[in-house]
């Protein structure tokens, strides 16, 4: 016998269940029977806002739109989908953190003067249509309004209210970036009602006990096999189409190195501070409080509301503003945005939606900003630093000495292939511990990346170090890596790069001056100060010349100490610059040699107006694991293997130098 | 452009004088004559008597010791706009190394006893230059004591 289902009688479903298009509206029906206002698109005055639904035909059936910087157009889809758009000028924080929320009232009454919170008036809300990018917005102000010991009551009491109906995007703008905010566009968690649209109705999914009951009280059939592929594929046709935007690694750590990038001041010329990237942003959440009093002045009421960064006195004191200008305003939204927030909260305040695109009215695109300001291509020879496979200090793989240069009278430059393929995408300023049987195994730089090999240059000091020098092609030897961190060349772009170094020291900095001229372009002036005991001292000279007569580069060498046949320069490398003209204002500094060395360079570029937080200098201590455990090369909180050997001056602080750590 | 007028301009190029009042260098500039010399003129010669004081405009200068059984030793060059020259100051005016033009060099000269002259008379043209000479000085003292630590040398200097 066949009988008809009955709502609230039918058996539990497990799996994704097909609500058809039209029974959507028993979906609202039962949000609103259990006394909640349903909140979801609508559409109004020529864009797709979220505002109280009541039926289906409150939806915008058949309505797509057309998104791009600084525009925004409804059209006809030719279809019935009525949620076939992505996300409007309206943000769920509306509701969730509404822009005006009285806090306290103050009332006077003569000497007497008292305080009392204004109550939360947080209704039971459903959200109908929250796409992935809203419920990470959602996420982020959870963090942000309960993620401390600071709970705020009223956003708190709001969010406790909110049933969430999700819908999976089967569209992408032009605008979204989500997939590069790791945000969407699939969503994952943090709905109770999940829908993806179909042809002919929806497929529904679950996550959350509320979102069971509900489910289970609607005129569901399990979904087809075919039905939850088609929905899958869509949602993955989304992702491809919105592809990687803006590539996110290591974002927060290139954003905040460029803040004198010259970018800063050219969207300043465009944007006109009007703060409206930051009311549709989904997240930003900065306030600002204000009193309203009766004419007497003995009841206040305290109410928040709304700020914005781009808010003229967002950043007054008594004397002027600290952001007075539009380019510092721009700075400090994108860089707390995607830097600082990181610092602030653990996590991105850019969710990828879009919104600070679509509606700003001069069409200034974050992702553009973001990829001239902190450019994620790599540098040439420049690869994330990749795992080595010997990476136990018990642990070594075997090399194949195939050329062996000397350099100076005790200097020797081999060229090692047969390697581990990790060291093929090492980093400038990495180095390797380097074996030989019967020697301990030393930190040896790398000075230079080949596509199968690396080069290493050895100063036969002592025992180890000379057997070392003395390998023949066809021999073999040890290694360990690659190991430590690099010089932050991605720094270096679109500024001016000094680099001062002496002896040994140039090792180091040789693939820093390779990749340099594989971009030469992406820098601007290249200054290399290379100092050496004498001129039969001097390392690479075929390519010291080369830098300098072909490759862009200014190159200044100097001696110590030489006979009358050398028409070089003699004196200290210091004493190359330390009247010079020019201004360190927009340079960052290398320095690689003699600590002593490295403390006059610093203190002579210091002098030269380049502060220490721009000066990197690479440390050189006994190590020996390569990966900060047996304790050798610790110097104050620092393990020089591990959280070096690049350091910057400003994070070494009064360390650096100190006699005796 | 005369020729007091041309030695202010060139005094200007070097950080040794640019930041001297004008009135300065209005009495420098009378006091002072060009100088040019061609690579390999050995400009003064260490332990003689040097009544010159100078300053370097274009070129390179290398001063040198002479160390037995080492021969010539170039113990520092000067750069245009330093002083290369400045045992006209100090008594007993004598050259502490051989200077040795190793580039084409232009210079701006003083005689000794004529500037050592206005500097008694001209207490303001004093206090303006001889803090100038200090620095030159102190610099290259400090410059000098980090060569002589010798630092990119392969043996670790022993304690002593």
């Amino acid at each position: 016998m066949k009988t008809a289902p009955l709502r609230g009688h039918r058996p539990a479903l497990e799996g994704p269940g097909f609500l058809a298009r039209a029974d959507l509206q028993v979906l609202i029906d039962l949000l609103r029977e259990d006394g909640r206002r349903v909140i979801g698109p609508t559409v109004e005055d020529g864009a797709i806002v979220f505002d109280e639904i009541t039926s289906l035909d409150d939806l915008p059936r058949g309505v797509g739109d057309e998104q791009a910087p600084g525009r925004y157009r409804l059209r006809r889809r030719g279809d019935e989908q009525l949620f076939g758009y992505v996300v409007g000028p309206t943000a769920w924080k509306k509701w969730t953190f509404p822009a005006l929320v009285p806090l306290t009232r103050a009332t006077k009454d003569g000497h007497k003067v008292e305080f009392t919170p204004e109550a939360t008036d947080a209704q039971r809300l459903a959200f109908l249509g929250a796409r992935a990018c809203d419920l990470a917005a959602l996420g982020v102000h959870d963090t942000v309004f309960t993620g401390s010991e600071f709970v705020d009551p009223d956003y708190l009491a709001r969010r406790a209210q909110v049933f969430i109906v999700a819908v999976q995007c089967t569209t992408a703008a032009s605008t979204c970036f989500c997939t590069s905010m790791s945000t969407g566009p699939e969503v994952e968690s943090g709905y109770d009602v999940l829908l993806t649209e179909l042809d002919g109705g929806f497929l529904v999914e679950v996550d959350s006990g509320a979102g069971r009951e509900l489910r289970d009280r609607l005129p569901l059939r399990p979904a087809t096999s075919a039905e939850q592929y088609g929905a899958a594929a869509t949602v993955a046709a989304v992702r491809a189409r919105i592809g990687d935007p803006v590539p996110a690694a290591g974002l927060q750590d290139r954003l905040l190195a460029q803040l004198d990038h010259p970018r800063w001041a050219q969207v300043a010329e465009r944007c006109i501070t009007c703060g409206n990237c930051t009311l549709a942003c989904p997240t930003c959440f900065c306030t600002t409080l204000t009193q309203v009093t009766d004419l007497v002045g003995s009841d206040a009421v305290t109410s928040r509301s709304w700020d914005s960064c781009f808010s003229p006195g967002f950043a007054k004191v008594a004397g002027g503003s600290f952001r007075s200008r539009p380019r510092d305003r721009y700075r400090q939204w994108l860089t707390h945005k995607f830097g600082t927030w990181w610092d602030q909260f653990g996590q991105s305040g850019c969710v990828g939606c879009g919104r600070c695109i679509t509606w700003c009215p001069v069409g200034i695109d974050v992702r553009d900003e973001l990829n001239a300001i902190a450019p994620a291509v790599p540098l040439v020879p420049e690869t994330p630093i990749v795992e080595p496979v010997a990476a136990t200090p018990n642990d070594f793989v075997t090399a194949r000495v195939v050329a062996s240069r000397q350099e100076t009278a005790d200097t020797t430059t081999l060229t090692l292939t047969g390697i581990d393929p990790a060291f093929a995408k090492g980093n400038t300023g990495q180095f390797a511990m380097v074996a030989l049987p019967g020697f301990p195994p030393l930190p040896i730089s790398i000075s230079r990346f080949l596509p199968d090999g690396i080069e290493l240059t050895i100063r036969g000091a002592g025992p180890a170090t000379k057997a070392m020098c003395a390998l023949q092609v066809g021999e073999q030897l040890g290694l360990r890596g690659p190991l430590g961190n690099n010089w932050p060349l991605d720094r270096a772009v679109g500024r001016d790069l000094v680099i001062v170094t002496g002896g040994i020291g140039l090792a180091p900095l040789r693939p820093v001056l390779h990749a340099i001229v594989a971009d030469r372009r992406r820098f601007g002036d290249v200054k290399l100060f290379y100092g050496a005991r004498t001129p039969a001292d001097l390392l690479y000279r075929d390519e010291l010349e080369r830098w300098g007569t072909r490759d862009g580069i200014e190159v200044s060498l100097t001696v110590d100490r030489a006979g009358p046949d050398w028409t070089g320069r003699v004196g200290i490398v210091t004493h190359l610059f330390d009247q010079a003209a020019w201004d360190g204002a927009n340079m960052i500094a290398f320095v690689c040699g003699p600590e002593r060395m490295m403390q006059a360079t610093a203190t002579t570029l210091a002098g030269r107006g380049v502060t220490a937080s721009r000066i990197h200098v690479t440390l050189e201590r006994h190590m020996e694991c390569g990966i900060g455990l047996c304790g050798h090369c610790q110097m104050g909180k620092y393990f020089v293997c591990r959280d070096g050997p690049v350091f910057s001056i400003g994070q070494l602080g009064d360390i650096f130098g100190r006699e005796g750590i | 452009m005369n020729e007091t007028a041309a030695l202010i301009a060139a005094l200007n190029t070097s950080w040794f004088a640019s930041g001297l009042s004008e009135k300065a260098q209005t009495r420098l500039a009378e006091l002072g004559r060009r100088f040019t010399a061609e690579p390999g003129t050995e400009l003064f010669r260490e332990g003689e008597s040097s009544d010159t004081f100078g300053i370097l405009v274009h070129g390179r200068v290398a001063l040198r010791t002479l160390v037995p059984e080492r021969g010539d030793i170039t113990i520092l060059t000067v750069e245009p706009g330093d002083v290369y020259l400045w045992s006209a100051l100090v008594p007993p005016f004598r050259a502490s190394s051989t200077g040795t033009a190793i580039e084409p060099i232009e210079a701006i000269v003083f005689e000794g006893a004529t500037l050592r002259a206005a500097l008694r008379e001209d207490c303001e043209l004093a206090m303006a230059l001889y803090p100038r000479v200090l620095v030159a000085v102190a610099r290259r003292l400090y410059a000098t004591r980090l060569q002589m630590l010798d630092l990119f040398a392969t043996e670790q200097v022993k304690e002593w």
